[in-house]
């Protein structure tokens, strides 16, 4: 059937509703930002101790014309809402502002630490996604017998494990036992790093044709990904488990077993799809996550990530760095489940109609 | 197809190569490296693991740990020290100097050789802009020029004037803060000398990520979350420097230990002290030195304390500590505190006059303080130090107090409000590491006498302290000649330990500790830890 503009009307039906879920989630976006900059600010302002004590020195500091001279050059000599104003003015113009502490832009650092985290985030995404999905339901599959039992102590333990003990066992044995893995950073030592194009240096060494600087950076990916995998595979597998087992329960399921249909195909064509909707949710929770809050992962592993330069800005009272960050995972948080919604729609047709 | 073929047999040497090599971060060696793509110079790598403390590379602003090492590396100074010691200055920029007889005027003679990286000469002027500018930029590192200005004369000759007899003048021209700059270079970007240096100079953002000295190595990166790295320096004017590529690397120190094990070469690292050292490798060399003090400091002022203002009570905490066993806590190598000074500096007071706890001393000062079951608040920075956390020490501070009657309320504080808490001179009893301004033991009277800055944070003025502490401390300066000067710091201390509100507590090392491969790995307790212009391979 087509409408009076020729389009497909299904295409216009989905376009329509798509079309204005972007508008709303942006102007929810805009709304979310304002209100992360305005509670970020307050609340560094109620912690104990003053950027200017950590940024100048005691000579410094007992010099009125030098406290002066600070005060005027980061603007701390006007009032905290006119502080806030200039803010918000210079990140409508997308200037975050100069990190105290690096003397560089916020946005410069992000742009340099951002990557790092994303290029161990994303392929422990993939990996968590693939093998949470897989091991969520084989045990679901399983439920009641023996591989089910496995999986679910298993991802207990990977629940129940911190982080920065998973991640400096993995160094020990690996490294340090078997010496089968770089100790930690992005490269080795003795390398140069290709010239920067994504800040990834997998990717970067790729397209600069560098087989080797490529090869020693996926060695080096190996140990930190291993283990926000396992951290993330921990928590999806339990969903997937739970969502799956819920939809195996469903009448339509059963009527397709009873018609004598392959348990491969009942799955793949019945149950995997239905019961990915809470899996995309924990997905797109658990990458927002990684992208923001990897901080132990990163320091263990001499990861030089947005987790790092989060740490050092909030032990500096380094406002505009912290600012800047809390707007990143924001922005990062809204994207996530923009995508998450709009999956929700290509794996639901009812979520679509709705 | 033979693009194809190439990439795959690179891979596949690269990667036989790092298991060989203990899995490849633990290297550091172009020799065994593998790469055919000519990245790695002949020289190869040195690797420095450090757990990064570091804000700025500009030698007028570097104070922490980890920018002294890089800039050491990459500016030179008029003079240096050569390994761990730091009694006996050594020409660098300057083939000679005196001083006349007050000790107020030192006259440096420059080597016509230096030149910077970029090819051009190290002037007078080079020096005197660097000098006054470090002064005039009131960064942290600037307390150590106070009352010193740079001035020449002629070319070729630079005469520092200090307003004050000094005779540390050259140990305080060695230290990488007072690294000479190329100044026509980092005029341009925006560097000055003028006293509004403090408001008016940003050429700091330029060099983090450039230098402009005339040391062995010049900067090639410079990120201060992860890496300095550094490219030696090929119009370098002295002996060309044996790496021809510097790597220090932000590392924890627990990864430090597993690294340097496993390490195939030409590897440093710089925070395994205390009990990190335990179980190490015999084959890798260790050089350390007793450098840094612990102490506690008690408020002097009644309105912040009526009890850390009370003298009784503090000598009462002072004869409650038990200080070999907080020594023990930071590792075999530590020492109870005798005074300020630690060990590794001359003047410090002998090993017999190691204190030791007395509890009944305690109580006779207690009952003497007039304080019931007095109980008192501990703030200090929720850090670990050299590899040991200061929680650890504090508890036992508790405890030690604990055995006499004190109760002690622990305050954990992250590093940046600590220090502002310390800055605004109202906390009634901290506990802080300490190391020197620079490696002359009387650069602590300037800080800690009374009235000194660090003593007005614990209300500790030149009106509360005993006339004789006063002359103590004059005498410190007034004496010229390096041995009475180490005399009259140890009666400054025997002092100190007798009337004032601060209690050293322990000296711990700094160590360095290196692969059998390398040479002049020794631990300088100058601030750069180890010279990393001299680091060779045997």
């Amino acid at each position: 059937m087509r409408g009076r503009t020729g389009r497909p009307l299904r295409s216009r039906l989905f376009h329509a509703p798509l079309a204005r879920l972007l508008l709303r989630r942006l102007a929810t976006t805009v709304v979310l930002l304002f209100g992360v900059t305005v509670l970020t600010f307050t609340l560094i302002q109620l912690v104990p101790g003053d950027s200017m004590t950590a940024s100048l020195s005691e000579t410094a500091l007992n010099d009125p014309s030098v406290v002066a001279a600070y005060r005027a050059k980061w603007g701390l000599d006007e009032p905290l809402i006119t502080q806030y104003a200039i803010y918000v003015g210079n990140l409508l113009q997308g200037d975050l502002g100069v990190s105290r502490q690096t003397s560089r832009s916020v946005l410069g650092d992000l742009m340099t630490y951002v990557p790092a985290t994303l290029e161990i985030a994303i392929p422990a995404m993939v990996l968590s996604v693939v093998l949470g999905t897989g091991i969520g339901l084989y045990a679901a599959l399983r439920h009641g017998r023996r591989g089910d039992h496995v999986v679910r102590v298993g991802s207990l333990l990977g629940l129940s494990t911190p982080p920065f003990w998973l991640a400096l066992v993995a160094l020990y044995v690996f490294f340090y036992l078997l010496g089968v893995a770089p100790s930690g950073g992005r490269l080795s030592s003795w390398i140069t790093p290709p010239p920067r194009v994504t800040g990834m240096i997998t990717v970067d060494a790729l397209l600069a044709g560098e087989w080797m600087i490529w090869w020693d950076a996926v060695q080096h990916l190996v140990l930190p990904v291993a283990v926000l995998t396992c951290l993330t595979v921990a928590a999806l597998v339990r969903f997937v488990r739970s969502a799956m087992l819920e939809v195996l329960d469903q009448d339509y399921v059963r009527a397709a077993r009873a018609k004598g249909l392959p348990t491969f195909t009942v799955v793949r064509r019945h149950v995997l799809r239905a019961g990915l909707v809470p899996v995309i949710t924990v997905s797109g929770l658990a990458f927002a996550s990684l992208l923001s809050g990897t901080v132990l992962v990163e320091q263990i592993f001499s990861w030089p990530g947005v987790g790092q330069y989060a740490f050092r800005a909030a032990s500096g009272l380094d406002l505009p760095a912290v600012l800047g960050v809390s707007l990143f995972v924001a922005v990062v948080y809204t994207l996530v489940n923009l995508m998450v919604d709009l999956l929700y729609g290509v794996i639901d047709p009812r979520i679509r109609l709705s | 197809m033979a693009a194809v073929m190439t990439a795959m047999t690179a891979v596949v040497a690269l990667s036989a190569c790092t298991a060989s090599g203990g899995g490849g971060g633990g290297g550091g060696n172009s020799d065994d490296d593998g790469n055919g793509d000519g990245d790695t110079p002949a020289g190869g790598t040195l690797t420095v693991s450090t757990s990064f403390v570091i804000n700025s590379i500009d030698p007028g602003q570097v104070y922490e740990a980890t920018g002294a090492l890089a800039v050491h590396a990459m500016y030179e100074t008029l003079v240096t020290f050569s390994g761990s010691d730091v009694s006996d200055p050594q020409p660098l920029l300057a083939e000679s100097w005196e001083a006349n007889d007050d000790a107020t005027e030192f006259t440096f003679r420059l080597n016509d050789d230096a030149v910077f990286s970029d090819g051009n000469p190290v002037t007078a002027a080079d020096v005197v802009f660097s000098i006054n500018r470090l002064g005039n930029l009131k960064g942290s590192p600037s307390v150590t020029v106070e009352g010193l200005s740079a001035a020449s004369p002629e070319e070729g000759v630079v005469v520092v004037s200090s307003e004050q007899p000094n005779p540390n003048v050259p140990t305080i021209l060695a230290m990488p803060a007072a690294g000479v700059l190329n100044s026509e270079v980092a005029a341009e970007n925006g560097a000055t000398d003028s006293e509004d240096a403090a408001a008016e100079d940003t050429a700091t953002p330029f060099l983090d990520q450039t230098s402009a000295g005339s040391g062995p190595y010049v900067l090639d990166s410079f990120d201060p979350a992860s890496e300095i790295v550094l490219a030696a320096n090929e119009s370098y004017w002295g002996d060309a420097p044996d790496f021809d590529r510097i790597v220090i690397k932000n590392v924890e120190a627990q990864n430090q230990k597993l690294a340097i094990e496993r390490s195939s070469g030409a590897e440093i690292v710089l925070d395994l002290s205390g009990r990190l050292l335990d179980g190490l490798d015999d084959s890798l060399q260790t050089s350390g030195a007793l450098d840094t003090f612990y102490f506690v400091t008690l408020h002097q002022d009644p309105d912040v304390s009526e009890v850390s203002s009370n003298p009784d009570f503090v000598k009462a905490l002072r004869a409650s500590m038990d200080y070999a066993g907080i020594a023990a806590l930071f590792g075999d190598d530590a020492r109870a505190a005798a005074g300020l000074v630690p060990p590794a500096f001359p003047g410090a007071l002998p090993e017999d006059e190691t204190k030791a706890q007395d509890l009944d001393a305690a109580a006779d000062h207690l009952a003497a303080s007039g304080i019931d079951d007095p109980s008192i608040s501990l703030m200090y920075p929720a850090i670990t130090y050299r590899g040991v956390d200061l929680e650890t020490i504090a508890t036992k501070i508790q405890n030690d107090a604990g055995e006499a009657g004190i109760t002690i309320e622990l305050d954990p504080q992250p590093i940046a409000a600590f220090l502002d808490a310390q800055s605004a001179g109202r906390v009634e009893f901290r506990f802080s590491p300490q190391s020197l301004n620079y490696p002359v033991a009387s650069s602590l009277v300037n800080n800690f006498a009374p009235g000194q800055p660090s003593a007005l944070r614990s209300g500790w003025s030149e009106e509360l302290a005993s006339a004789e502490m006063i002359a103590a401390g004059e005498a410190v300066y007034e004496a010229l000649d390096p041995a009475a000067q180490d005399a009259a710091m140890q009666e400054w201390q025997r002092l100190i330990e007798a009337e004032s509100p601060l209690i050293p507590l322990a000296y711990n090392s700094g160590v360095v500790v290196a692969t059998p491969d390398l040479t002049n790995v020794e631990y300088s307790p100058a601030g750069w830890q180890v010279d990393l212009r001299t680091v060779g391979r045997s």
